[in-house]
């Protein structure tokens, strides 16, 4: 029995019904990973010892009759920006290649709550910048649907995990479209939360007003059963909201009558290839004849969002990144004069090309003299982008939209222009701009290759994209499959 | 547009080799291109949002953390510190 | 020479005495063992978060209108971006362009004769304090200590109203006073919950223009912030003086050698980056309370001492030293108030006999048995000269040692004052017999030697005898020698 191809709504209710254990999924998600993992490259630690113990207690608390979580006994990999306690936690740095965080990120007590594995953690673009997670200081991860391309970024690992079967979940985080371009390009199910619906404390910083913890998985129902185990108010985090959620797995319906979609007629536009719009619209065609109704709209700022969304994150990136400079934690350059060229040797051996053209491009846009022409600017810009929203969100209840201009691209491909790479996020972006939640989910492929379809709704509407999404799944014959890898 | 990598890299404490500075000089003033093409906002005000407020936390004391375990990743420590270059006084 | 004028305005950092720090709950103390009031919010850990302390705010605000600000009910925090080794974030998070309070003055007192100057306050502002370095020649680097992290502070920064290093003093001790009657500051100079930096400019007296100013930093006391004011004026009027011009830098003040050095020109500012704090939202302060807390703001110290003169008609000094001590100023006006004795009285065995014991005992007023009943009462006894002085000072003793009635004390220790000339001849005879010398000295024109004699012969009679009677009684007698 392969359990690492089951959702984990059936793994879950085959463990209450003893047709496994907790035990038996763990180790069948090691032995898938001892199998493709050195195609796939998607891990950067295992922790396969705390795995079992993990998957052990939960096969206790089972047989002891306890009531546990739905995810309870669920293999559920980590994006290695996300701090977990006693696991080295690397933003797939050298700047922090050794360390160990001494707290848990709130997902994780959350997590850990709900008595999930974890059987490790997973690669990503270094500090989760970049779209391909090539931008990775240790190792390239492959894309399972195609070995010789990329996963997207930054949230590549935990993509390829779930679509290589070596997670049946995993969390992501979402900066400018980090969860959603690599569903996307994996074909599988991501969610970029509204912003403060899940607690960032924990997460290391890339840009603190649009990063987001949110679920990855290969159904729709999984996906929400992961995001109701970690939204919640957090008093750590300042930003978190203070609300009530329902339980997103329970309440889950498919049924889309009378549903208002909005195509944003900017994102049909040149940059997206043809046969993606093809592929997205027929989705949409196939919603209406459930009851939906189709309406065009327009967000007149789109074309500016790219730039905004580089600024805003760029400022806030030079700021977030700036205490790595060898003192408290992390990589110290080996030999040094005095204090300064200590922190710029370390800076400079420890970052990426990457990482150091966006905290000059954030230091740059900061710097005397140019506030007001840039930083200020894109903040403005951004609060005009959320109002664009909102209009377009009195029109419909969800707007959908392709995830990605492209396909998965091939390895190396984009990696000598760092403009192209960005234009990566232009489908993506606005919605961490403007804080709203949106998911991205497979419609079909291009030459064997996934596309995604983007349902972007109003803050907090998170319960109307699950319902959009899984009538959508319904109608596509279910949940994504594992890929083969032979 | 020309940007002063140098004045920026020193800022940002990153130290840029000499024959890696036309590239990254090449890039940045592309990606300065690239959002110079922003268009201008309709108004510019950015006061903040009062609708947009934070609860304060309670001044009520946590306890604090052993400091073994805060200092087990320092490069350097002594003393129950950790060490940097010495910094003139 | 040209006559100049100085021109002087102050920042100054004040720690709060919050029980914890402005984003996390680790504890706000002084003097533990390095590193231990930390977490990992305190070290910037990666992943870490503020949450700004409610407490911090108030604090301020409460400040603000003690000093008549402005407050701005909607504020934000910023980001002040610098690498330095005790700040582990490597940006402080402070305020930038709305500050919680803003556009207030402090009334100072200048001289003894009570004139009084205002000095605007441009701004108050909340923010984080850094860690401390530690050097030493035994340790291989400098060490960080990261427990001061994350302690809150205001800064207060002041308009360029102050025209003498004197000036300066008097708002540094005017601001302290008020931090001290709010309560919301230790004040403690010597371990660094009051610092400044001192910005100086001097102009030709009568111009209207202002000069070039300098920063200087690391003044750490007030007499040392005098003295540096002093010594940049000085430097800048010589310059001027040698026909060169001032340029703007920041100067570092060095109190033990009495000079200030360079530590950089404009052209190397620190260009600070400074950008609205993601990680907090917007700080909203509830109309209510601002209001309440301005209902609740004692009597503030430049006041109180006014009044303290008018009133009660105290000497400046007395007065003063009465007013800075925030128990002894109500301890005062409580047994003024009784009307038993006189309020001069009052202030002097306070700040003398009173301080004095206390400090023996180590106690503050408030923690001992002494209360404003009895030390007018005990005062009243002397007055109607009833005790004498000196049994005075031991009816106190026994007042802060048991608590009892003064009478009480009293009886039992038989102070009382004994003006029955029948009793005290036979003393003063006897002393006078004792002492041919100091008599013979007399009459050769020393005559304030008689103040020896009496004391004389308030000993032998226990300190009980009214010396006033053994004045008389003495000169009388060697008169009929």
């Amino acid at each position: 029995m392969k359990l690492y191809e089951k959702t984990a709504v059936e793994l879950g209710a085959m463990l209450r019904r003893k047709e496994c254990s907790a035990v038996e999924i763990a180790q069948d998600t090691f032995d898938r990973i001892d199998q493709v993992e050195d195609k796939v490259h998607a891990y950067l630690t295992l922790s396969r010892q705390e795995a079992l113990a993990q998957a052990e207690k939960v096969d206790e608390r089972l047989a002891a009759g306890e009531e546990l979580s739905p995810l309870a006994g669920i293999p559920v990999a980590v994006k290695d920006n996300i701090s977990t306690k006693g696991v080295r936690t690397t933003c797939a740095s050298r700047m922090l290649e050794n360390y160990i965080p001494p707290f848990n990120a709130f997902v994780m007590d959350k997590l850990e709550a709900a008595g999930i594995v974890m059987p490790g953690k997973v690669n990503l673009d270094e500090f989760a910048m970049g779209s391909s997670c090539e931008n990775s200081a240790f190792q390239k991860t492959a894309n399972p649907r195609d070995l010789t391309r990329v996963p997207g970024g930054s949230s590549g690992g935990s993509a390829a995990a779930v679509a290589a079967g070596e997670a049946v979940l995993a969390l992501g985080s979402d900066t400018g479209g980090s969860i959603r371009q690599p569903a996307s390009l994996c074909g599988i199910v991501g969610l970029k939360p509204t912003y403060g619906s899940v607690s960032r404390y924990g997460l290391v910083a890339f840009a603190s007003s649009l990063d987001q913890i949110g679920p990855m998985g290969r159904s729709v129902e999984d996906v929400a059963m992961l995001y109701s185990a970690i939204c919640g108010h957090d008093p750590m985090d300042a930003t978190s909201a203070r609300r009530e959620y329902p339980d997103f797995g329970k309440t889950l319906s498919r049924q889309v009558k009378g549903l208002r979609i909005g195509l944003p007629k900017e994102y049909f536009g040149d940059g997206v290839d043809d046969g993606i719009k093809e592929l997205v619209l027929a989705a949409v065609r196939r919603l209406e004849k459930e009851g939906a109704s189709i309406c065009e709209i327009s967000l007149p700022s789109t074309d500016s969002a790219l730039s905004a969304y580089y600024i805003i994150s760029s400022a806030e990136a030079s700021s977030n990144l700036a205490r790595f400079d060898g003192v408290k934690y992390g990589y110290r350059t080996k030999e040094y004069e005095n204090l300064i060229d200590m922190y710029e040797r370390t800076r400079s051996e420890g970052f990426g090309d990457e990482v150091k053209r966006r905290i000059m491009l954030g230091t740059f846009v900061l710097s005397s003299g140019y506030y007001d022409a840039y930083y200020k600017k894109a903040k403005a810009l951004q609060m005009q982008i959320a109002q664009e929203y909102a209009a377009g969100f009195e029109q419909c209840d969800v707007m959908m939209v392709p995830t990605s201009p492209c396909t998965a691209f091939r390895l190396g491909e984009n990696m000598d222009d760092p403009l192209k790479m960005y234009a990566a996020d232009i489908c993506t972006i606005t919605v961490n701009i403007a804080g709203l939640p949106a998911l991205s989910i497979p419609c079909g492929s291009l030459e064997g290759l996934p596309v995604g379809l983007q349902m972007i709704g109003p803050r907090f509407s998170e319960e109307t994209l699950f319902r959009a999404a899984a009538c959508h799944e319904m109608l596509q014959g279910g949940p994504c499959a594992v890929a083969e890898l032979h | 547009m020309e940007i002063d990598i140098r004045h920026i890299a020193k800022l940002a404490r990153l130290h840029i080799d000499e024959e890696q500075l036309p590239r990254f000089q090449k890039e940045m003033e592309g990606i300065i291109q690239m959002v110079n093409g922003m268009k201008t906002p309709a108004q510019m005000d950015l006061r903040p949002d009062p609708a947009n407020a934070m609860v304060l936390r309670e001044d009520v004391v946590q306890p604090s953390f052993p400091r073994d375990q805060l200092l087990a990743n320092a490069p350097q420590t002594e003393a129950g510190c950790v060490v940097v270059p010495r910094t003139v006084e | 020479m040209r006559e100049y004028e100085i021109v002087v305005g102050l920042e100054v950092h004040a720690e709060l005495n919050t029980k914890t720090k402005i984003y996390c709950g680790c504890k706000n103390a002084f003097g533990s063992e390095v590193n231990t009031n930390c977490c990992p919010i305190c070290l910037g850990m990666p992943g870490t978060l503020p949450t700004l302390n409610k407490s911090v705010v108030e604090y301020a605000i409460r400040m603000g209108h003690a000093l008549g600000c402005t407050i701005n009910p909607v504020s934000k925090m910023d980001r002040k971006n610098y690498f330095y080794p005790d700040l582990p974030k490597a940006y402080q998070i402070s305020q930038f362009d709305i500050p919680l309070c803003e556009h207030g003055y402090l009334d100072v007192m200048l001289d003894e004769e009570g004139t009084t100057k205002r000095i605007g306050i441009t701004r108050i502002h909340i923010e984080e304090d850094a860690g401390k370095l530690i050097h030493g020649e035994e340790f291989s680097g400098s060490l960080v200590d990261f427990n001061r992290c994350g302690v809150p502070l205001i800064e207060i920064v002041s308009e360029p109203d102050m025209r003498s290093s004197h000036e300066a003093h008097a708002y540094l001790e005017g601001l302290r006073d008020v931090l001290m009657t709010l309560g919301i500051s230790d004040c403690k100079m010597q371990e660094g919950s009051i610092r400044c930096d001192v910005n100086v400019s001097v102009r030709p007296k009568g111009s209207q223009e202002f000069g070039t100013r300098c920063e200087m930093k690391n003044v750490n006391s007030f007499s040392g912030a005098q003295r540096a004011i002093d010594y940049e004026a000085q430097r800048q009027i010589a310059i001027l003086e040698a026909g060169g011009t001032i340029t703007q830098e920041t100067r570092r003040w060095d109190d033990l050698k009495g000079q200030n050095f360079l530590l950089r020109s404009k052209e190397d500012a620190q260009d600070y980056r400074y950008f609205p704090e993601p990680d907090l939202l917007t700080i909203v302060v509830d109309e209510a309370d601002i209001r309440r807390w301005k209902e609740e703001l004692p009597e503030l110290p430049h006041h109180k001492l006014l009044r303290f003169l008018k009133d009660y008609q105290l000497p400046y000094f007395d007065a003063n030293l009465l007013v800075e001590d925030l128990e002894k100023a109500p301890f005062f006006e409580e047994c003024a108030k009784l009307g038993l004795c006189s309020s001069r009285a009052i202030a002097n065995w306070l700040n003398g006999e009173v301080t004095r014991l206390l400090a023996d005992r180590k106690e503050t007023l408030a923690q001992s048995r002494l209360t404003p009943e009895g030390l007018a009462r005990m005062i009243q006894m002397i007055e109607k000269k009833e005790i004498s002085n000196t049994a005075g000072k031991t009816v106190l003793e026994e007042l802060l040692a048991t608590g009892k009635a003064p009478a009480q004390i009293v009886q039992e220790k038989g102070l009382g004052q004994i003006s029955d000339s029948g009793a005290l001849e036979p003393i003063a005879r006897q002393v006078l017999a004792d002492n041919p010398d100091a008599v013979a000295k007399y009459k050769n024109g020393k005559t304030n030697i008689v103040g020896f004699l009496v004391g004389q012969c308030m000993k032998a009679s226990k300190g009980k005898g009214n010396p006033a009677l053994f004045n008389k009684m003495i000169l009388e007698m060697i008169d009929q020698m």
